[in-house]
C-alpha cells in the first residue's frame, strides 16, 4: 500500500505543479485543488505505525488500530483548504471581471 | 493568562466598534507586559487546551521570546489601528477591515504562543486567510493583480507545510514542540531530519520573504492602505522569522551544519537583493517594502550563526524592526498625506513646513540604517561581533555592506521628501489629521529611542531570550512537568 500511495502522491504533485504553471485560470485553480489533496494524501499515508512506535489508540484486547491523529489533521487541513479554494475562485473571478481574460500571462503584460 | 489573550480575540470580530477594539488591544498589550514579567526569571508557562494528554492535545507555551513578541506586536497593532482611525472617519472605512485585523492578530499571537506544529499550521492559516482578505478588501484593479502571486505562493507554502507536518509526525511520532525536541535529543542523526528541517525552512522562508522566495512581497505589500501596511510590513514577515528561530533553536537539532550555512548564504543574498531593490524604487512604500526583505535577510543571517550571541543579535534586530519598520510606514503615509502623493519626484518641502515629522523620520530612518546610539545600531553591532566570533567573515562583510545600502535609500527618501523644494508641490498642513498622526507615531519613535538608549538592558533581555530559546532541555523539561501535572503520558 505504501508504494502505491507514494506513487499516487508523486503523480498528483507532478500534475499539480504542471497545472499551476499553466496560463489558464481554470487550470491554475485545479492545480491548487490537486496540490492540497496531494498534501492531504501524503499526511494520510503517515497514519500507519509511526517509526516503530505503537499507535496511540489500542483496543481493549491489545489490537492496535490505525493512528487517528493524521486523520484529524487532514480533516482540519481539508476545511482550511476548502476555504482557501473558495477564496481563490473568487479572486480569479474578480481578475476575470477586471480584465476580461482568463490568461495569466496576458494579465501581467505591461499595458 | 494566555487564554485571556486568545479568547479576547475570538469574541471580538462580530463587534466592529472602534473603542472596543482599542480597549482590547490595550488589554492585550497589558497581558503581553505581564507575560514578559512572568517569564523574565526564566520560567516557561505552559497551558493545555482541552483535556487531552499533552502530547496529543494542543498546548500553548510562552517563554521570554514569545512574551516580548506578543507585547511588541500588540503595541504596533494598537498604534497602527489608532492611526487608521485618525486617517479615515468611521463612516467611510470598510466595515470588514477591523474584524479582519482582529483575525489577523489572533493568528499572529497564536503563532507566537503555540507549542504544537499542527496548531502552528492552523494559526498560520488564520493569519494568511485574514491577510488575503485584507489585501483584496479595498483593492482596485491593479492591486488585485498584485494579490494573486501573494495568494498563490502562500498556498503553495501551506501545502508544503502540511507535508512537513506529516513527515514530522511520522518521524517523531508527535507534533508537540517539546516532544519533538526530546526525541531529537535522543535520536541518532540522519539525513531525514535534515530533510524535514529543509522542508520547514522552505515553508517559513516563503512567509518571511527569504531569497529566492521573496518575489511576491515587494509588489503586493505597497497596495495596502497605510495602517494595514504598517501592520503587515512590521509584523507579518517577522512571524516567519520568529518561527524559523523557534524551529532551529528550540525544536530541531542544533548540528544541522550545512543547512545553517545555506541559510546564512541565502540570507545574505536576500539582504543584498532587498537593499538594491529598495534603491530602485521611486516611491516610499515601495522602498520600505524592499527594506523588509533586506532586514529579514539580516536577521536570518544572524540566526544562521547559531550561537547565543548571534541569536540574541537576531532578536534585537527583530524587535527593533517590529517597531521601527511600522513607524516608518506610518511616517511615509503621513508625508504622503501632506504631499498628496508618495511618489518621490512629486514630494518635497516637508522640512520647512513640518519639521517635527522630519525629526521623527530621521530618528527612525537612521535607527534602521544602524547609526549609534539608536536602536538599530546595537543589533547590527552584535551581528558583526557574533559573526566575527563564529568566523563568518564573508557574511559579516555583507551585512555591513547592506547597512550602507539601507542608509543610501533612507537618505534618498529624506532628500526627496524633506529637503527638496520643487515647484508646484503643495504641502497641505491645513489638514488637521497629520498632527495627531505624528503624535501616534511619536509613541513608536520613543519606544525605539528607548531601545537604543537603554541598549544595555535591551541586549541583556535579548541574550536572555536567546539562551532560553537555545535551551532545548529546559523547554522539554517545562513541557514534561506540565505533562506530569495533567497525568498525560505517551504510551
Amino acid at each position: 500500500m505504501a508504494l502505491e500511495t507514494a506513487l499516487l502522491v508523486g503523480v498528483m504533485f507532478t500534475v499539480a505543479t504542471y497545472l499551476i504553471l499553466q496560463r489558464s485560470f481554470v487550470r491554475i485553480l485545479f492545480g491548487f485543488l490537486i496540490l492540497t489533496n496531494a498534501a492531504n494524501l501524503f499526511v494520510l499515508s503517515m497514519s500507519g505505525r509511526p517509526n516503530g512506535k505503537s499507535a496511540p489508540v489500542v483496543l481493549e484486547k491489545g489490537v492496535p488500530m490505525v493512528d487517528p491523529l493524521p486523520q484529524a489533521l487532514i480533516l482540519t487541513a481539508i476545511v482550511i483548504g476548502f476555504g482557501v479554494a473558495s477564496y481563490l475562485v473568487f479572486l480569479l473571478y474578480r481578475l476575470f471581471l477586471d480584465r476580461k481574460t482568463t490568461n495569466a500571462a496576458e494579465l501581467y503584460e505591461e499595458p | 493568562m494566555v487564554t485571556a489573550l486568545i479568547t479576547l480575540f475570538w469574541g471580538r470580530p462580530g463587534v466592529a466598534r472602534r473603542w472596543l477594539v482599542s480597549v482590547s488591544l490595550v488589554a492585550q498589550l497589558a497581558v503581553g507586559v505581564g507575560l514578559v514579567m512572568a517569564t523574565q526569571p526564566g520560567r516557561i508557562l505552559v497551558l493545555g487546551l482541552g483535556a487531552w494528554p499533552a502530547e496529543l492535545g494542543i498546548v500553548l507555551v510562552v517563554d521570554l521570546l514569545t512574551a516580548v513578541m506578543v507585547t511588541l506586536t500588540a503595541l504596533v497593532a494598537l498604534v497602527a489601528q489608532v492611526y487608521g482611525f485618525i486617517e479615515t472617519r468611521w463612516s467611510s472605512s470598510h466595515p470588514l477591515r477591523i474584524p479582519l485585523i482582529q483575525f489577523l492578530l489572533t493568528g499572529i499571537q497564536l503563532t507566537y504562543c503555540t507549542g504544537d506544529l499542527f496548531n502552528l499550521f492552523v494559526a498560520f492559516e488564520i493569519m494568511l486567510i485574514a491577510s488575503y482578505a485584507l489585501l483584496t478588501l479595498e483593492a482596485d484593479d491593479w492591486d488585485i493583480k498584485q494579490a494573486f502571486p501573494y495568494v498563490a505562493v502562500n498556498l503553495f507554502g501551506s501545502a508544503l507545510f502540511i507535508c512537513g507536518c506529516g513527515l514530522v509526525y511520522s518521524l517523531f511520532g508527535t507534533l508537540n514542540f517539546g516532544g519533538i525536541a526530546r526525541r531529537v535529543l535522543e535520536m541518532e542523526r540522519d539525513g531525514v531530519v535534515a530533510l524535514v528541517a529543509l522542508l520547514l525552512l522552505l515553508v517559513f522562508g516563503i512567509k518571511a520573504g527569504l531569497f529566492p522566495l521573496h518575489l511576491w512581497l515587494p509588489n503586493s505589500y505597497p497596495t495596502l492602505p497605510i495602517p494595514l501596511l504598517a501592520l503587515f510590513g512590521g509584523v507579518l514577515t517577522k512571524v516567519g522569522v520568529y518561527v524559523i528561530i523557534r524551529m532551529l533553536g528550540t525544536v530541531l537539532p542544533h548540528d544541522l551544519g550545512i543547512l545553517h550555512d545555506w541559510l546564512g548564504g541565502f540570507a545574505l543574498v536576500t539582504a543584498v537583493v532587498g537593499g538594491v531593490g529598495a534603491i530602485s524604487r521611486p516611491f516610499i512604500r515601495g522602498i520600505l517594502s524592499f527594506h523588509i526583505v533586506s532586514q529579514v535577510g539580516l536577521m536570518l543571517l544572524a540566526v544562521s550563526f547559531m550561537t547565543p550571541l548571534g541569536l540574541a543579535s537576531a532578536l534585537m534586530i527583530l524587535w527593533h524592526n517590529l517597531v521601527v519598520k511600522s513607524s516608518l510606514f506610518l511616517i511615509g503615509g503621513t508625508a504622503a498625506l501632506l504631499n498628496r502623493s508618495d511618489d518621490l519626484s512629486r514630494m518635497g518641502g516637508l522640512w520647512s513646513r513640518v519639521p517635527w515629522l522630519g525629526v521623527l523620520f530621521l530618528v527612525q530612518a537612521l535607527s534602521l540604517a544602524g547609526i549609534p546610539p539608536l536602536s538599530g545600531f546595537w543589533g547590527k553591532y552584535l551581528v558583526v561581533r557574533a559573526g566575527l566570533e563564529a568566523g563568518e567573515y564573508v557574511l559579516v562583510a555583507g551585512s555591513i555592506g547592506v547597512s550602507v545600502l539601507t542608509l543610501f535609500s533612507m537618505v534618498k527618501i529624506w532628500l526627496a521628501t524633506f529637503w527638496s523644494e520643487p515647484d508646484g508641490v503643495v504641502v497641505r498642513t491645513n489638514d488637521p489629521r497629520w498632527r495627531s498622526m505624528a503624535g501616534v507615531i511619536a509613541v513608536l519613535a520613543l519606544v525605539s529611542l528607548g531601545m537604543g538608549l537603554g541598549a544595555e538592558g535591551f541586549s541583556r533581555l535579548a541574550l536572555e531570550a536567546a539562551n532560553r530559546v537555545l535551551d532545548q532541555e529546559g523547554y522539554v523539561r517545562a513541557v514534561e512537568q506540565f505533562l506530569g501535572k495533567t497525568g498525560g503520558v505517551t504510551p
